[in-house]
């Protein structure tokens, strides 16, 4: 082949252009450690890093979604566990009715019971950021409203919210209720905390029924009926702290397949997208080689020429 | 014999000769970097030779032509060449714009709100990826919260900033296939001052070398020149004919005849909003299939329509799913009906400005009477991992997925056919280099050789002088 005088330059020209890519291509992986940028570096990576991504994003989705189950958990907790001591203070008074004989002592107790009826009222009327608690959906309405009478004593409760409970995603299509429902006297559905005809839990009533029969001096009332009543409402909480213990496992369980789901997600992004940088930086080396003994070369070609030989 | 004074005139042609020889050297090597120049070599022959006692006698040596070397076939190779670079070009220039007008790309390493799947490790930025992602995880989170208002105008902002992010990609790919559009009617117009400058070359060509002796050699450098211009707009046929003019064939249509242009091209609406070409006074509709109007085309309706449809496609499903669960929720004041989404494309979908201007109003309650109630939020936000029939069972994600895949693939391939292309152009643009290219080694050896052929010449004449000076003499 005839080779004349730009026949050099527009190779060399041309050598260098494609060792400047390269070296681009290469300086811009190293620097970034990502061998996927854009979609046409590698389209069907990225499709893939894409679809990585949206789990990705659902994933961390899914563990705030159980961060805030939990929080709402432990909330629900707290105030059972308050009900539970309060249910525990009133069976007490109940089972030392039969040593009191005196109706001054009676009647202190009568108001112990006032107190924690009260106590009650405000532990299950308990809000979490401006949510109700126990009122099921209806979460905008204190789940009871107080009937007094002319003494301001509670003679009955009224429950205000439904028996719905909401439930929240923790993995897909996997959902999860923390909620508890104050009342439930239909029979079916979740468990009512306070008042729920299959456990035969009413504690209001039966709190009150108890302050009643001690004003009244109804000892084979109290002893009877109300210690038993008690003894059911007792019950119904320890179920409910068994219900509320079993979904907070379930939730710790959730978030740790969701960490480690986030972590392999991770592994795989990374797999995709990430340069190999040991190979890249030797092949930048490599390039940086090359390029440089191009132009060495190069240089040394187009320096000479028959000029310098003739007069 | 020629006599002394015959041999006198035998070495003033010489000199001449030679010189005409130093002087084609010349202009080659002034044009050594001129890309369209082919090299040119002088014709030397043997003058016409005078009867003898023992035979014709030879008078020496005169040019008969100035010659360019140049080869038709490798011209016409590199013609083709040039067509289908200029398509791939114009179709990668066209695909890059649509990467980056779509705005997708993976960073491992961004940071701020919108960094969030960075900071998880997987990457993500700024595309409809992250933001679709967004939005239906503000879902998720309402529904973890529905009372909550702090979470409702988290979800508009997030909804927000995806439809956003919708109306601006189709606004940028509306103007990228408008910029298409107006690539086709420039390039048209170049086309047509192509074919009359080289009608016009082709005249001054005939004219040149009708009845004259040697060739119009910078006439056909330059018309070589404006062909290959013309070659990288639309891809054409080239006829070169006797009288040393050259036909263009647009198409399997003959524009340029000798010195006339027979047609030109010009560009029309075919009522979509889409420039095509065809003939301007035959009406011939022309499928072109090189040079950058095709390239324009092709990415045009190709790529870049599809990404947008396919945006279109997408984002009428969001609409159209959010807003019919949407519908049937309540909102905190218990007011149903009410639309998330207004608009149904790509290029008009919005917030709802009800919403926006009274978060409460998201209706994200399945029943009226309960706040608390969060059915409706928590079926929306599982429409990200819902399969659509209509999207070939696919989900929100990995359909958007499959559309940006789908650009890459084009630009993938484009990008690898472009870097073949180039190969075989450099190789055609070598060989005609090794043909017609400039040797400064060649120039300066033909200088030195002319040169003393000159010397040898002009000797010839001063000893025919030193001849003549003794004959002079005798009569003395």
């Amino acid at each position: 082949m005839r080779v004349t005088s730009n026949t050099f330059p527009n190779l060399l020209a041309g050598q260098l252009e494609q060792l400047s890519q390269r070296q681009n291509r290469l300086q811009n992986q190293a620097a970034t450690g990502q061998r996927i940028q854009l979609p046409e570096d590698d389209p069907t990576a990225m499709r893939r890093i894409l679809d990585l991504q949206t789990e990705a994003v659902g994933i961390s989705q899914y563990r705030e979604n159980i961060q805030r189950l939990q929080e709402y958990s432990q909330v629900s907790y707290g105030s059972i566990r308050a009900l539970k001591g309060l249910v525990d203070k009133a069976g007490e008074i109940a089972t030392n009715v039969d040593d009191l004989e005196s109706p001054d002592a009676r009647q202190a107790y009568a108001t112990d019971v006032t107190g924690l009826i009260e106590q009650a009222l405000q532990n299950v009327n308990a809000q979490h950021r401006g949510d109700y608690l126990f009122s099921g959906t209806r979460s905008d309405v204190p789940p009871y409203v107080a009937v007094r009478d002319s003494n301001g004593r509670v003679v009955s409760v009224t429950y205000q919210g439904n028996n719905e409970l909401a439930s929240a995603e923790i993995a897909e299509n996997v959902t999860v209720s923390t909620m508890t429902l104050g009342e439930n006297t239909t029979g079916s559905g979740p468990r009512g905390l306070i008042s729920d005809s299959r456990a035969g839990a009413d504690f209001f009533n039966h709190l009150v029924s108890l302050r009643d029969n001690l004003l009244a001096g109804n000892k084979t009332a109290i002893r009877t009926t109300n210690l038993q009543e008690l003894g059911q409402d007792e019950d119904n909480f320890l179920v409910h702290f068994g219900n509320v213990g079993a979904v907070q496992a379930r939730l710790e369980a959730a978030e740790s397949i969701s960490r480690t789901r986030s972590q392999s997600v991770e592994v795989l992004v990374s797999k995709e997208a990430d340069a190999d940088l040991a190979q890249t930086l030797v092949r930048l080396s490599e390039t940086q080689n090359a390029y440089q003994a191009a132009l060495q070369s190069g240089g040394t070609i187009l320096n000479q020429s028959l000029l310098d030989y003739i007069r | 014999m020629l006599g002394l004074f015959g041999t006198l005139n035998m070495g003033a042609r010489s000199l001449q000769t030679q010189q005409q020889g130093v002087e084609v050297a010349g202009h080659n090597l002034a044009n050594v970097n001129n890309p369209a120049y082919a090299r040119q070599r002088i014709q030397i022959q043997s003058s016409q030779t005078v009867p003898d006692a023992v035979g014709p006698q030879g008078t020496g040596a005169e040019n008969v032509a100035i010659q360019q070397v140049r080869n038709a076939l490798v011209d016409r190779q590199l013609f083709g060449e040039i067509s289908v670079t200029g398509l791939l070009e114009s179709e990668q220039q066209a695909y890059q714009y649509a990467q980056a007008n779509l705005g997708q790309r993976i960073d491992r390493s961004a940071s701020g709100a919108e960094g969030a799947a960075a900071a998880e490790g997987v990457g993500g930025q700024n595309g409809i990826a992250e933001y679709l992602n967004g939005m239906f995880a503000s879902w998720q989170s309402l529904s973890t919260n529905p009372t909550s208002s702090a979470e409702r105008q988290v979800l508009l902002l997030k909804a927000q900033s995806l439809t956003t992010q919708f109306n601006q990609v189709d606004q940028r790919l509306t103007n990228l296939r408008g910029a298409l559009n107006n690539a086709v009617q420039n390039d048209t117009i170049k086309v047509n001052n192509l074919l009359t400058e080289i009608a016009e070359l082709n005249e001054k060509i005939i004219n040149t070398e009708n009845g004259s002796p040697g060739f119009a050699n910078d006439l056909r450098d330059t018309r070589i020149e404006r062909i290959e211009s013309l070659a990288k707009l639309v891809d054409i046929q080239t006829i070169e004919l006797n009288n040393g003019s050259v036909n263009i064939t647009l198409d399997g249509n003959l524009v340029v005849d000798d010195q006339n242009v027979l047609d030109t091209v010009e560009s029309y609406d075919d009522g979509t909003g889409r420039q095509f070409t065809r003939l301007q006074t035959s009406g011939t509709n022309l499928s072109l299939a090189g040079g950058t109007i095709a390239g324009a085309i092709t990415a045009r309706d190709g790529g870049v329509q599809s990404l947008q449809d396919g945006l279109n496609e997408l984002a009428a499903l969001v609409i159209s799913e959010v807003n019919s669960l949407h519908q049937g929720g309540f909102s905190q004041t218990g007011s149903t009906g009410e639309t998330f989404f207004t608009g149904t494309t790509a290029a008009d979908i919005r917030v709802n400005n009800v919403l926006l201007n009274d978060p409460s109003l998201v209706q994200a309650s399945g029943d009226a009477t309960a706040v608390g109630n969060n059915t409706v939020a928590l079926q929306i936000a599982q429409l990200a991992s819902k399969r659509h029939a209509t999207l070939s069972g696919q989900t929100f994600g990995q359909t958007y997925g499959q559309i940006v895949a789908g650009l890459g693939q084009n630009l993938n391939v484009v990008n690898d056919s472009l870097s073949n292309q180039k190969i075989v152009e450099t190789m055609i643009r070598r060989q005609r280099d090794s043909i017609s290219g400039v040797s400064l080694d060649e120039e300066m050896t033909d200088l030195l050789r002319f040169q003393r052929a000159y010397q040898a010449s002009a000797k010839l004449i001063s000893t025919v002088d030193e001849m003549l000076e003794i004959v002079m003499s005798l009569k003395r």
